[in-house]
């Protein structure tokens, strides 16, 4: 649950960017703060237990209330100062990211090969410096060298190319 | 002069030519698998295991230890040079060696790693020899509760480790205990935050926190920087030996690194994150460089190397004296040497002292030839950053993929690295750092373990961990760095945010 | 063999490599031209995870059947038991289970992705390992009787491998059996549990007999009974819990399964050379080294060993108070 909040508060918080102003900083006290309520509330939820069996939620909350008055020291001290320490690039940030999901997508249905070709190709697909050919063939090296490396050298248990 | 009879001995086992092949093919092997992002010392263990069931068992147990200590070598490369740790351990190595790499000195970062790797390897099999017995009997002495006051004493050291200040580093340690409670819960097999999916039981693997903190948020961050350019430093490629006062200042951290890491490398289970991350933290309020500390100095990298190192080594005493293996790459070795009807325990030392001598003075063979191959190779590796980076940070998405997937095999593992990576680069645009949060990751389910275990063994009674001498020296040095810390922080607000913003840029 | 040959080849080192090569007859064992691949549900350097390799090792060596062990560890074998049962039942994917996948996680958890029995085809049994009751030397018990004695003047602590292991199993099914209570402390695997039983953390342990053989010799801890039906050969001094009075028989056992819909050429083929490779002296030898005791079975009569066992077992675990909520 924290992961996917915190996730949908970092794409809210690129509308912010263009105004680096100093509350910024404090909306990361405030993720922190959300997902110190979750491990709080979780914690509770899972059961806290007595001090002899201490019972499976008892950590989390533990550590969810640390947390959580951390963040709020994090707000209090960001807010006099500290902005961004660069401004976000989700372009690259959405190519990585959309490369790691083609490997994961194609890895097993398509095999080794054609996977590490499409994943090389989509994160690179923001550097314009590259040709498209450019792209094609480093994808294509890319490949074949993971063929020879992972399959034939190490022999990790991959298909190079399935269904063909 | 019985030890050294008996490493003569031993050394005279390791010199024997197919011996001495062995341990080359494993400090070689270990070497260039380790150097692969995301493939660790356990995958270059298990890749080379069925190997040595055709061995007899001192060969195989030198290769494997050869391979070992080679990947976790070949592990601090991929970290100067890409900010992507192999291992936990590694990921203290990040912190300077990365920047060094920017200021165009990865040469000299690497061949100080390789410096410090020996050293501390030296320290290591010097410890082993004299002390194994004595260390083996430190380890049986630590019961639950001491285990959890030195995890606590090492997440302390952790966020001390953060350049954003201790109190971004206690977040990070924090968030990483909570990273670590996801999972089914050890002692009442309830899962915690799973979402019903099944890969989550078990928790995440920490290489993939790892590549996705460190390697897929540093990719992210680096395509534009290297669009503008800023990448293409001028290197002097062949330069990679440190100054004459560069290496006296390397001298007494390794000692201190080694020292430390053979302390910490003997307690099963705790080992190299624990000991780089305390020898990083101890050099960092005690050198003369300190105020530099995360901008790129060498003792900075050569300390958490020195350390990690002579853990590698001292984590054979536990495996061996006590059949105890205090990680899964230790696992592995117990299994090589069962599959050869070994079994380890305290019986090893008398029942095949041949083998255990032989693996300490291989220590010494491998650490040399581990040097032998690196420095040389050294101008190799640093080119590896002339590759420009458009074809790099392509092909080191899928070396991370191919790193992650061979884990469990599982493709899940790809979507969870994209999701930590994700977060770990919303973390940086917050100057929130991945190394303590990492550790904290390591260590929290450790000592949530111990912690719970040391309750119910009490009865429920917590002045346990008061009443036994180990764990009430370590809570008290403990709480009295939280309180050092706690002051200094409060009362040198202003000093410490202008110095901290200034190291960070 | 082709994994060794090709590391070292790697390493430029072929000339070893010949040296290693195997003597490759075409025998009547061999049932695929592609690798067979052995799924084991635990990570590598496990007992299940040896023998893995030492059956490729010799599917390879004696049949020319080349294998490579695949290991997907996760959830109590069920990611492994699940990989399996989604792939080609064309002999070249098999799985190494013990009971976790389909003899206690059906039980135990509140849904698996599979169904233990119509899911896959049981190929072949291969042995059976017992674990038992360890105490303190120090507390003076030799006996279940005299256990019982002591367990009902003071309550024990007991170190397993984990919430859901044979071995915790095995502690509940004691402790209602002998109509007593202890404290059960889970441990991440049997070896930290048996490093705090040597620091004398732990009053009492269980875990595999036959693998303790040394601190039984050693008069490290004391095996007051194992949970086998008969003795092991390789701890004789060590009773079974059956001929001290108590009914308490819990085996830890592991078999060979494919996908379903296996046909039963291949299914016979890959029975009799397994079933060969375990009853050749050398093999049997590191079995029993590991505790394990070797019986033949076919897949028939292993098939039904299984679907017995889910039965059997559902009791125990219940009472243990591990089935998920």
């Amino acid at each position: 649950m924290s992961l996917q909040n915190e996730k949908i508060d970092a794409v809210e918080c690129s509308n912010t960017v263009s105004d680096p102003s100093v509350w910024f900083g404090a909306t990361g006290g405030i993720i922190l703060f959300i997902v110190s309520i979750i491990f709080i509330v979780g914690g509770i939820g899972l059961g806290l237990g007595s001090p002899f069996r201490l019972g499976t939620g008892a950590f989390p909350f533990i550590t969810g209330m640390i947390l959580g008055a951390l963040s709020l020291a994090i707000c209090f001290y960001e807010l006099r100062g500290d902005g961004l320490a660069s401004t976000p690039d989700w372009i690259g940030f959405c190519a990585i990211c959309s490369a790691l999901a083609v490997f994961a997508l194609t890895a097993e249905k398509l095999g080794l090969v054609p996977a590490a070709f499409l994943t090389v190709f989509v994160a690179s697909l923001p550097d314009r410096s590259l040709s498209l050919v450019g792209k094609i063939i480093l994808g294509s090296c890319v490949g074949a060298v993971c063929w020879i490396l992972f399959i034939e050298l190490l022999n990790l248990p991959f298909k190079p190319f399935v269904g063909l | 002069m019985e030890i050294l009879a008996n490493f003569a001995q031993g050394l005279s086992i390791v010199l024997q030519p197919e011996n001495l092949m062995y341990c080359f093919i494993g400090v070689f092997l270990g070497t260039f698998i380790g150097v692969l992002p995301g493939i660790g010392s356990l995958a270059a263990i298990a890749m080379i295991l069925p190997l040595s069931f055709y061995l007899d068992p001192t060969s195989a147990l030198v290769m494997i230890a050869g391979v070992y200590y080679g990947a976790e070598y070949g592990g601090s490369i991929a970290s100067i040079l890409m900010n992507i740790p192999g291992t936990p351990a590694a990921s203290i190595t990040c912190i300077d060696g990365y920047p060094l790499a920017k200021k165009g000195r990865a040469g000299v970062a690497l061949f100080s790693t390789a410096i410090a790797s020996f050293g501390g390897g030296m320290i290591g099999m010097l410890v082993m020899a004299v002390l194994a017995p004595s260390l083996a009997q430190l380890a049986l002495s630590f019961g639950p509760p001491d285990y959890f006051a030195v995890i606590l004493l090492g997440l302390v050291a952790a966020s001390a480790v953060s350049n954003g200040g201790a109190l971004k580093g206690i977040t990070m340690v924090v968030l990483g205990l909570m990273l670590g409670s996801i999972g089914i819960d050890l002692t009442t097999g309830d899962q915690r935050f799973t979402m019903g999916i099944p890969e989550l039981r078990d928790g995440i693997h920490i290489v993939i926190v790892a590549m996705g903190l460190f390697g897929v948020s540093e990719l992210i961050a680096s395509i534009r920087d290297n669009k503008k350019g800023s990448a293409t430093q001028s290197i002097d490629y062949n330069d990679f030996y440190p100054s004459k006062s560069e290496w006296k200042s390397l001298f007494s951290p390794i000692l201190r690194g080694g020292a430390i890491g053979s302390f910490f490398g003997a307690l099963p289970g705790t080992g190299q994150t624990i000991a780089a991350a305390i020898a990083y933290a101890v050099e960092k309020r005690i050198s003369p460089q300190k105020k530099k500390f995360g901008t790129g100095v060498l003792p900075a990298v050569a300390v958490p190397e020195a350390a990690n190192n002579s853990a590698t080594q001292t984590a054979f005493i536990p495996t061996l004296t006590l059949g105890v293996p205090g990680s899964p790459p230790m696992a592995l070795v117990i299994g090589a040497l069962m599959i050869h009807g070994i079994t380890p325990g305290p019986r090893l030392l008398t029942e095949a002292p041949d083998m255990f001598w032989g693996l300490i003075a291989s220590f010494l063979i491998g650490n040399i030839m581990l040097l032998i191959l690196n420095i040389p190779l050294i101008g190799i590796w640093v080119r590896l950053l002339q590759i420009p980076y458009k074809y790099m940070y392509p092909t080191i998405i899928v070396l991370i993929c191919m790193g992650v997937y061979s884990l469990n095999n599982n493709v899940f593992d790809i979507w969870l690295t994209l999701i930590i990576g994700a977060i770990g680069y919303v973390m940086r645009l917050y100057k929130f750092e991945p190394a303590p949060l990492l550790i904290g990751f390591v260590l929290g389910p450790l000592m949530e373990e111990h912690l719970r275990r040391s309750m119910l063994l009490s009865r429920g009674d917590a002045m346990v961990f008061f009443e036994r001498p180990i764990s009430a020296t370590l809570i008290a040095i403990t709480v009295g760095i939280l309180a050092f810390t706690a002051y200094k922080s409060i009362s040198n607000y202003r000093r410490f945010k202008t110095s901290s913003s200034q190291l960070t840029k | 063999m082709i994994n060794n040959q090709k590391v070292l080849l790697g390493a430029g080192l072929a000339a070893l490599a010949l040296t290693f090569a195997p003597v490759s007859i075409a025998a009547p064992g061999s049932w695929s031209s592609e690798p067979v691949r052995i799924v084991v549900t635990f990570p590598p350097g496990g007992t299940s995870d040896l023998v893995a390799r030492l059956l490729a090792k010799h599917l390879d060596s004696d049949y020319g059947q080349k294998a490579v062990v695949d290991n997907r560890p996760g959830a109590a074998g069920t990611v492994a038991a699940d990989y399996v049962s989604r792939q080609s039942a064309d002999g070249t994917t098999l799985l190494l289970a013990n009971n976790a996948p389909f003899t206690i996680s059906p039980t135990r958890f509140k849904s698996i992705p599979y169904e233990p029995i119509e899911d896959f085809t049981h190929v072949a049994y291969i042995g059976a390992s017992a674990p038992g009751l360890f105490v303190q030397p120090t507390l003076g018990i030799n006996t279940v009787e005299e256990y019982i004695a002591y367990a009902k003047s003071k309550e024990l602590a007991y170190g397993s491998s984990g919430v859901g292991s044979i071995s915790h199993i095995l502690g509940e099914a004691v402790d209602a059996k002998l109509g007593i209570q202890s404290i059960h402390v889970p441990y991440k695997g049997s070896s930290p549990a048996i490093q705090d039983f040597r620091a004398g953390v732990l009053d009492m342990f269980y875990d595999m007999v036959v693998q303790n053989k040394d601190m039984i010799a050693d008069k490290e801890a004391i095996a007051i009974a194992i949970a086998s039906p008969e003795r092991n050969p390789q701890t004789p001094n060590v009773p079974t819990f059956r001929e001290q009075g108590y009914d308490v028989v819990i085996e830890n056992w592991v078999g060979l399964s494919a996908p379903a819909g296996m046909d039963a050429k291949t299914t016979e083929t890959i029975n009799d050379t397994v079933l060969a490779i375990f009853s050749s002296d050398e093999v049997k030898e590191r079995l029993i080294e590991l505790g394990i005791t070797h019986s033949a079975m076919t897949s028939a009569e292993y098939t039904q060993f299984v679907a017995d066992s889910i039965s059997t077992w559902a009791p125990l675990i219940k009472s243990a108070g591990i089935v998920e909520k």
